[in-house]
């Protein structure tokens, strides 16, 4: 069981941090000059966001390596930690998808007026959106931002029906081993509420130490 | 310094720029003024390439702005810009915005810039708010953090998008008084506004704009009182306060 908690929170932790990096590559390329950029970023979100997470999950699991030529596949397979990879795979894709949503609606909130100054100031692309536009981003999409994750770490536990060998996993061998279900269930759910709230609590501590930049940008937009 | 060759702009069909032809030697201080609309705004953003041109050429310290080869984001370093509604980073310090480009932009090191940053915040009479948020600061003050955050790179041009616009009257004082020492000291400086004392003590020409046209350069004293279009004479009146065919200046 215990090795069940460190499962799930590995594949929490990876696929909420590759989401946010890729997240934010998918927002800003919608956001591209490019077509082609924003025609892929849109068919990527369309596409992940529009067929269930689980869905992802049995593809990548059966389908992936079956479709991957050169007997990558069978190497694949034959992985034993494949099932965690597979999970990583598929739950990061899917978050990607709506915390790339989430970014991009951040984005549009930033005043442009914002990127006018950064430009002027002679910051070069890449250092406009790393010190001016990203952080002011990031500091109005906590709320929704944070809830996403929270769910994110939810759907750790989909990953059991790949075997993956995440909490409600190792719940489900022990039950079945033991029938003391309702014991483990009850440790299992009291270990979900514990870190949903956790985290609750800290994005909650985050909007409150950030709440002096917020604050800020509502007065000037009054102003 | 900067010299527009019959500049035209359009966005889509419609002519927001015409014929432009304007020449700004090194430490002159050019007022733009002129009715909503006339093109002001965007005049003087094709000076730092915020607003292409489709038409003409724009010559910034000797480089051409509209040679698809001249690297604008160096240029930009060497001009700086006031907005009318301050713009200051509101998820950092007044230093904090200060400091940001020369680290960054020129490499300087943190020290260095914080050195750099705290002499300007003195030199704009705000020393004593360097660790404050913009939030926290009034308007002038936020303009005034402004104009030492683009004085922060020590460019040669200055720019200024209606600088005292948005502002509260009794707080413009302070930010034109900033303004004027920059003038004295020899910045080249765009200058757009409405404060016609500011124009009569410092503007070496004034610039009227209406619809996209260069109407008139004059000197301050001649665009008053003498100017050859009508327009011109009906606009400088409205905002004057004198009525039209009068040939005196502003009385007390």
């Amino acid at each position: 069981m215990i090795t069940g908690v460190k499962i799930t929170l590995l594949i929490a932790a990876v696929t909420a941090i590759t989401s946010l990096f890729l997240g934010t590559i998918i927002a800003i390329m919608r956001k591209s000059r490019i077509k082609p950029l924003r025609v892929l970023g849109r068919l990527y979100v369309e596409i992940f966001r529009n067929i269930p997470g689980l869905f992802w999950l049995l593809f990548f699991y059966f389908v992936f390596p079956e479709i991957l030529p050169f007997g990558w596949g069978d190497k694949l397979n034959t992985y034993i930690y494949y099932p965690i990879v597979a999970s990583m795979i598929a739950l990061t894709l899917d978050n990607t998808s709506y915390v790339s949503d989430i970014i991009r609606s951040g984005l549009l909130a930033v005043p442009a007026s914002q990127r006018e100054v950064a430009i002027s100031t002679g910051l070069s692309r890449v250092q406009q959106y790393q010190h001016v536009i990203l952080p002011q981003t990031f500091r109005k999409i906590l709320p929704p931002l944070g809830t996403r994750m929270i769910h994110n770490f939810k759907n750790s536990s989909l990953c059991m029906v790949i075997t993956a060998p995440e909490l409600t996993w190792a719940t489900q061998q022990i039950e079945s081993l033991t029938f003391r279900g309702l014991e483990v269930t009850t440790l299992a759910t009291v270990f979900y509420i514990a870190v949903s709230l956790f985290s609750g609590g800290v994005i909650i501590m985050l909007e409150k130490f950030y709440k002096i930049d917020i604050q800020s940008i509502t007065h000037m937009e009054v102003e | 310094m900067i010299r527009f060759k019959n500049v035209n702009k359009w966005f889509g069909d419609f002519p927001v720029l015409r014929n432009i032809n304007l020449e700004i030697l090194r430490g002159e201080v050019i007022v733009v003024c002129g009715p909503s609309g006339a093109g002001k705004s965007t005049l003087i953003r094709t000076i730092n390439k915020l607003e292409p041109v489709q038409d003409g050429e724009i010559i910034v310290d000797g480089h051409s702005l509209t040679n698809n080869k001249t690297n604008v984001t160096a240029l930009r370093a060497e001009i700086g810009m006031v907005f009318q509604h301050f713009n200051l980073y509101p998820n950092k310090t007044a230093l904090q915005n200060i400091m940001l480009a020369p680290l960054k932009v020129r490499g300087l090191r943190k020290k260095q810039a914080k050195e750099r940053a705290l002499k300007l915040m003195e030199r704009v009479g705000l020393i004593e708010k360097s660790d404050m948020y913009p939030i926290q600061l009034s308007g002038g003050e936020q303009q005034r953090v402004a104009i030492a955050r683009s004085l922060a790179m020590e460019p040669k041009i200055m720019l200024f998008d209606e600088p005292t616009s948005a502002l509260d009257p009794e707080l413009i004082n302070e930010v034109l008084d900033v303004m004027i020492s920059l003038a004295q000291e020899g910045m080249t400086m765009v200058v757009i506004t409405h404060e016609m004392a500011f124009a009569q003590k410092v503007a070496d020409r004034v610039v009227f704009m209406d619809k996209g046209e260069i109407l008139e350069i004059e000197t301050p004293s001649q665009i008053f009182v003498n100017s050859k279009h009508e327009r011109t004479m009906e606009f400088m009146s409205k905002i004057l306060h004198i009525p039209i065919s009068s040939d005196h200046k502003k009385t007390e």
